[in-house]
């Protein structure tokens, strides 16, 4: 798995902002999420109360196609797919009963799937699209925050893009300059806000 | 006779001579669970009796420990039934003081999490009083504990072990008046207690928790219960059969100095007063008999000696 390339925590309790880094550290691994964010920045001050995080996002393999997880081998008027990943076997399914027809689409086991009498040839069905996981990521992201502010951090101003994202938080109505320090914590990493 | 708490731990096979044997002894079993093949008693034995029961069960493979928190119930407050606060360390820590015997109940405050906006009500202040004794499960940040820790108090009269992520002395000393116990280091989390040193903190935990309730045993022994718990268990298992079609874990909850019974208390409260313990004296007579906040199960009280002058 690649490594975030920048991931810091300020909180003016030290001890605190040790315990958050290891908070924010075992939630974005429980989600997955490590592989996305390229960088973040999370500020804590207990005193005011605030909470933000900013950072920046990966850019990610958008789809994921047949070929991606499965082996197509065509054979005497049938094709046979041996699947590595199960991961997205449901709607690959799927896809395939709405194209060729259920009576066409046979699951022996878990890791075969067996076309009978398709037109399609091995490489349009290795093109196949199957899922997009980037349309689930910003959700994933914004609950990832979520679980790693402090609860009772509910007026939050959030701002996620295609690349970038900052999330502020706090129990109490937030500052009207609040854009400022977003902007100071992104120059932090070296970067605008979005 | 000194009635300890201790777990034996032994093969479903023949259990029933322990079993025969704690009681003949004077003992009583407070809660019995079966495993698998596996039972586990939790119960007050005489002390001087103990190495007889080892001694008995050796050929059942019967482990006899003490475990000091039998016969306890104890309040685990979480902040909230959030994501942030479960299962860890809320549940961590509830199921582990239940692994030595205690009955943990956890109790989730409505308004618990953040500073300014947190709150406790009277039902939960009412809930939290019924037990033994709370533990109070708090953040990460000396700041936020240091300003809600008044209000979340306010009310409680059983002891508090308060668990906060800042090391003990900054806890000790941003807390005041003090509770009775501190444990530090274990704010919140995020992992599971798996490890070495996470397991030495909950075991940190738990002896925090035994050296509170010994100190409030100490002071119970001063002015001892008008009759012991244990055998309050006994004879309203007896008496109530209705008691035994209960189907939750532990229908007779054995507190330091009472019992939680559950059963609805407009129908039963009466008949639980009138339960006879030796001549002519009435459960009701050494024992408050209360409605519980927790649904609306009944709550004995058992009074001191100085109140009743009995001891039977």
């Amino acid at each position: 798995m690649q490594a975030i390339e920048y991931f810091s925590v300020e909180c003016p309790e030290a001890l605190g902002g040790e315990y958050y880094e290891q908070i924010a550290n075992d939630v974005l691994l429980d989600h997955n999420l490590l592989r996305v964010i390229s960088k973040i920045h999370i500020f804590i001050d207990p005193k005011v109360p605030l909470f933000v995080a900013v950072g920046t996002l990966k850019r990610i393999k958008t789809v994921v196609r047949v070929g991606d997880f499965a082996n197509v081998n065509p054979l005497e008027g049938k094709t046979t797919l041996v699947i590595t990943d199960e991961t997205y076997l449901a709607p690959m399914l799927k896809i395939f009963w709405e194209r060729f027809g259920k009576d066409k689409v046979e699951q022996p086991d878990r890791f075969t799937v067996i076309l009978y009498g398709v037109t399609a040839t091995p490489a349009e069905i290795e093109e196949i699209a199957v899922a997009d996981p980037s349309e689930s990521l910003h959700k994933d992201l914004i609950y990832a925050l979520r679980c790693i502010a402090p609860e009772g951090f509910r007026l939050r101003s959030e701002v996620f893009s295609k690349e970038k994202f900052s999330y502020v938080a706090s129990e109490n109505t937030l500052a009207e300059d609040i854009g400022e320090l977003v902007k100071q914590k992104f120059a932090l990493m070296g970067e605008t806000p979005p | 006779m000194t009635l300890v708490p201790v777990t034996y731990k032994g093969g479903i096979f023949q259990h029933d001579i322990v079993e025969d044997l704690i009681e003949d002894l004077g003992g009583y079993i407070v809660q019995k669970h079966i495993i698998a093949a596996e039972v586990v008693l939790q119960c007050f034995v005489p002390r001087e009796d103990i190495e007889l029961i080892r001694e008995i069960s050796r050929p059942l493979f019967g482990e006899v420990t003490d475990s000091p928190l039998v016969g306890t119930e104890i309040a685990v407050v979480s902040m909230s039934l959030e994501i942030h606060h479960l299962p860890h360390p809320s549940c961590d820590i509830a199921e582990y003081v239940r692994r030595l015997g205690a009955k943990s109940n956890m109790v989730s405050l409505a308004r618990g999490p953040g500073k300014r906006i947190a709150g406790l009500n009277d039902e939960e202040r009412d809930v939290i009083n019924e037990h033994d004794l709370a533990v109070f499960l708090l953040g990460n940040f000396e700041t936020c504990i240091e300003y809600k820790m008044p209000t979340l108090r306010r009310g409680i009269e059983v002891p508090i072990v308060l668990a906060g992520g800042p090391d003990i002395s900054v806890l000790k000393k941003i807390v005041d008046p003090p509770v009775e116990g501190y444990v530090g280091n274990v704010g919140r989390f995020m992992r599971r207690t798996k490890e070495g040193e996470q397991l030495l903190k909950l075991d940190e935990i738990v002896a925090e928790i035994t050296r509170v309730l010994e100190k409030k045993r100490e002071g119970i022994a001063k002015d001892p219960l008008s009759v012991s718990p244990a055998r309050l268990m006994g004879l309203i298992r007896e008496n109530v059969p209705e008691i035994l079609d209960v189907t939750s874990p532990t229908p007779l909850t054995v507190q330091m100095a009472g019992l939680r019974v559950k059963l609805p208390y407009d129908a039963f409260a009466e008949k639980v007063r009138k339960i006879e313990i030796e001549d002519g004296i009435r459960l009701g007579d050494i024992a408050e008999v209360l409605p519980s906040r927790m649904r609306d199960y009944i709550l004995v009280r058992i009074l001191p000696f100085s109140e009743t002058n009995t001891v039977v």
